[in-house]
């Protein structure tokens, strides 16, 4: 490939042009990423009407020089941008316009001096930066960018492929820096855009924009399981108020004085641009303060305000339809945070906390029924003391209700995992029962009180063993539980045991009591989970 | 002149079906960072999957440009005034677009008609087959398209993945997006649907997967053909194929491996199977 040792003013309109088009193609899927700062879905497409007017103002360029090009863009951005993703954006390329004053062309060096000015801008005019946003993206390509700002002969699609590979790796690490988006197990959307755009920039100038006619922008996949469901996102943070933003046009505005006027107004605050235009941007439960403070500074245009409730709903909506057929709602009763987290991570619609010694009651059942966005229902009651108030849900709802007996959380698991998203209810609760009988389920705890059970005499405190749900055996240890009752199963038709270990109970302990089964049953699969459950100190799935 | 069949790599047809049958195959593209193969014609299956586990470089694929359709339309219009070209699905690689493309590129005269078949492996392979057998009775271009849009629904695939990762790594999840996020090891079971990679189920160790695959066939009543297929278990493929004759003697079962470029998402130790109904 050819160095490209500098660009003038049409080059850089047409790759940002092209880096429009690029980003358009994946506007939506960057939209069902969105949850911080809220789940409104929207970052996609409002970067990308943020970008259409900037390069619609690239149009209207006097010269085609660099500056005059790229001051023409950052005032097109100012004027368009459109949510906190667009303000960002507009200040990423204020910076390159600042930087390319005067200029003619550009070259690699003065490209790398520029995102330096760019990543500056974008920290500014916003009143509290979040890390593992496209803030920390455009930070992470300036700082990788930085060593080249020296010298004339360096190729720009050279400089271009650092900030690509810089902004990958930066989103990529997103979930690891924002709590939201790692519960979610999401990159940041707006970071995800911000690579697109220079992704898009890199292929034009490498010339291949025939093949980008044919293909699509990559979303960066995290490694980040997600915790909570869609519905669960941000949750904490309702009421949401008013997404509130408008452009003030006025003379001699003091963006810094405003930007303290309206800090405590409401969050996400961002005020950017001149003293003769101003963009704003605030989520704030009093639109009308907000708006009665700046017509006394200027005239407003492109006033918006919307309820971010119903932005809200929409996006529960957008997700419902990314995620796998939720036409049967899955609802689970489930004691224990791991334990709630694997059934999460399994697809279940909803949990109900509840199980031995704490079950639930129909009204709790009933509530997060009637909740589900399904008028199918498939309940999971996970121990045999529920199963009769989950088959009283059936005559208090309109929605149609299938109990699958579960009566242990290891029956629970096995139900859940066969559950076959292409078949009818009928079928999958046939599917869920014969799969739910097919797994063994071993529960240790310790003894309440002392007893004698037939042979097994049992004194107080001592760990005891049951067998789907019947007690078995008795020992000094877990371990020796465990061992007496995989004794007697015949373990010649097992695969998998998987061990969750109690609230009460350390994680090296369940580690020893694993690789003790592992050396005397090499041949099987054991995983070890922390379950978080009370009262059993182990349930374990055989299966 | 009998109409001629065109492919491309992602239908798993082996070299000898192809050749036995009359279909000529367009390779797609595996890539390792710098180094560019064409799909099983320069990399063999095995090496692929040898360096997918062991290199620390993730290949990318990419479809046929155009201008390889060209080359093998050309050719073709030496010998027929008719070609039927079946796709990969155009929701999983751009080859269509490469195919229909290269339609209006040729000067010979040779009418050309591109089909998206919205499957992959031998969901695709058992469609183009059975397209190829007819062709070889005399059909003509639209009779045969006309059966191959007939077929598309009755060719049924599922897919054992040993792990999500490669899937993942790809970008490729899709739908299959909500089996992620597991804390158990699971192994997925998927499905192409519309055209996407789908989930369907998931199990927990490989012998339930096989079982899966076992007991997915007795639920179709007519069967027509049936396809098994390995990425790097061939002993665990000849198992399912021999369970299933037992109660399938008369269908025939054919055995391919899953072509590189799927295996990239479909990682080592999948298997597959597909089920073609009769009419």
């Amino acid at each position: 490939m050819k160095p490209i040792n500098s660009i003038g003013g049409q080059e850089l309109r047409e790759m940002f042009a092209a880096a429009t088009g690029w980003l358009e193609k994946s506007s939506a899927e960057i939209d069902a990423l969105n949850v911080f700062p809220v789940p409104d879905g929207d970052t996609g497409t409002n970067m990308l009407l943020t970008m259409r007017s900037t390069i619609e103002e690239a149009y209207r360029a006097p010269d085609h020089s660099a500056s005059a090009v790229a001051h023409a863009m950052a005032h097109g951005a100012l004027m368009g941008a459109r949510g906190n993703s667009g303000v960002i954006l507009s200040q990423i390329l204020r910076g390159l316009a600042q930087s390319f004053t005067e200029k003619e062309s550009f070259t690699a060096a003065e490209l790398a001096g520029a995102l330096q000015a760019s990543s500056a801008m974008a920290y500014q005019g916003i009143s509290n930066p979040v890390e593992g946003t496209m803030l920390t993206v455009i930070k992470d390509v300036a700082a990788a960018v930085q060593p080249e700002m020296t010298g004339n002969d360096k190729d720009l699609i050279a400089i271009m492929e650092t900030v690509v590979n810089a902004a990958s790796e930066s989103v990529a690490n997103t979930p690891k820096l924002l709590n939201v988006l790692r519960e979610a197990g999401v990159v940041d959307a707006g970071g995800q855009g911000l690579h697109t755009i220079f992704d898009g920039a890199l292929r034009f100038l490498r010339g291949e924009m025939e093949q980008m006619r044919f293909r699509k922008p990559q979303i960066i996949v995290t490694d980040v399981h997600p915790t909570k469901l869609p519905q669960m996102i941000a949750a904490d943070e309702i009421p949401y108020g008013y997404c509130t933003e408008f452009l003030l046009k006025g003379e001699k505005l003091e963006t810094e004085k405003i930007r303290k006027k309206l800090e405590k107004k409401g969050e996400s605050l961002i005020v950017v641009g001149d003293d003769s235009a101003a963009r704003i941007h605030i989520h704030t439960l009093e639109p009308g303060d907000v708006i009665a403070y700046a017509t006394g500074l200027g005239t407003l245009h492109q006033v918006s305000i919307r309820n971010m409730d119903e932005q809200h709903q929409d996006y529960l909506e957008m997700q419902r339809d990314r995620g796998p057929t939720v036409d049967t709602a899955i609802v689970a009763v489930v004691a224990g945070d791991g334990l709630a987290d694997v059934f999460t991570s399994l697809g279940v619609t909803a949990i109900v906390p509840g199980g031995q010694t704490m079950n639930p009651s129909t009204k709790d059942l009933l509530q997060v029924v009637e909740e589900a966005a399904s008028d199918k229902v498939i309940i999971l009651p996970n121990n045999k003391n529920i199963v009769a108030t989950a088959n009283q849900v059936q005559s208090l709802t309109e929605k149609r209700i299938e109990v699958v007996p579960s009566m242990t959380i290891p029956q629970g698991v096995a139900a859940l995992l066969a559950f076959d998203y292409e078949a009818n209810l009928e079928s999958n609760i046939q599917i869920m029962t014969r799969a739910m009988s097919a797994v063994k389920t071993v529960e240790i705890c310790r003894a309440v009180r002392s007893a004698k059970l037939g042979d097994l005499k049992i004194k107080r405190k001592q760990p005891i063993g049951f067998l789907d749900g019947d007690l078995v055996a008795v020992g000094e240890s877990s371990l020796e539980v465990l061992n007496k009752m995989l004794s007697k199963l015949g373990l010649s038709k097992i695969e998998v045991i998987t061990i969750y270990y109690g609230a009460d109970t350390k994680s090296a302990e369940a580690e020893q009591v694993a690789s003790d089964i592992r050396s005397q049953y090499p041949q099987l699969q054991i995983e070890v989970v922390r379950g978080g459950q009370p009262h059993y100190n182990y349930i374990i799935s055989i299966e | 002149m009998a109409v001629k069949i065109v492919t491309d790599s992602l239908s798993d047809i082996t070299d000898d079906l192809a050749q036995e049958l009359g279909i000529t195959v367009v390779p797609l593209y595996v890539r390792f960072g710098e180094e560019v193969y064409r799909d099983r014609v320069e990399m063999t299956t095995e090496e692929f999957y040898r360096r997918l586990v062991q290199g620390d470089i993730f290949p990318t694929t990419t479809q046929p440009p155009p201008g390889d359709f060209v080359d093998v339309y050309k050719k073709l219009a030496k010998e027929t005034d008719e070609i039927l070209v079946v796709t990969v699905s155009s929701m999983l690689s751009g080859t269509y677009q490469s195919a229909l493309q290269a339609k209006d590129r040729i000067d010979e005269k040779c009418r050309i008609e591109v089909i998206d078949s919205r499957k992959v492996a031998m969901g695709l392979g058992l469609i183009v087959m059975a397209a190829a057998k007819t062709a070889g009775a005399g059909a003509n271009l639209d009779e045969l398209a006309d059966c191959v849009r007939k077929a598309i629904p009755r060719s049924h695939l599922v897919i054992y993945f040993d792990t999500l990762k490669y899937l993942a790594k790809g970008g490729r999840i899709g739908k299959a997006q909500g089996l992620m996020g597991a804390m158990l090891s699971i192994k997925p079971i998927l499905t192409i649907k519309d055209g996407e990679m789908a989930p369907l189920t998931r199990v927990r160790s490989p012998a339930a997967g096989l079982d899966y695959l076992y007991n997915f066939v007795p639920g179709f009543s007519k069967i027509e053909a049936l396809a098994v297929e390995h990425a790097t278990t061939p002993d665990e493929a000849d198992e399912l194929v021999e369970r299933l004759s037992a109660i399938f003697p008369k269908e025939q079962i054919y055995r391919a491996i899953v072509s590189p470029v799927l295996g990239t998402h479909a990682g080592p130790n999948a298997l597959a199977l597909t089920v073609l109904e009769a009419e």
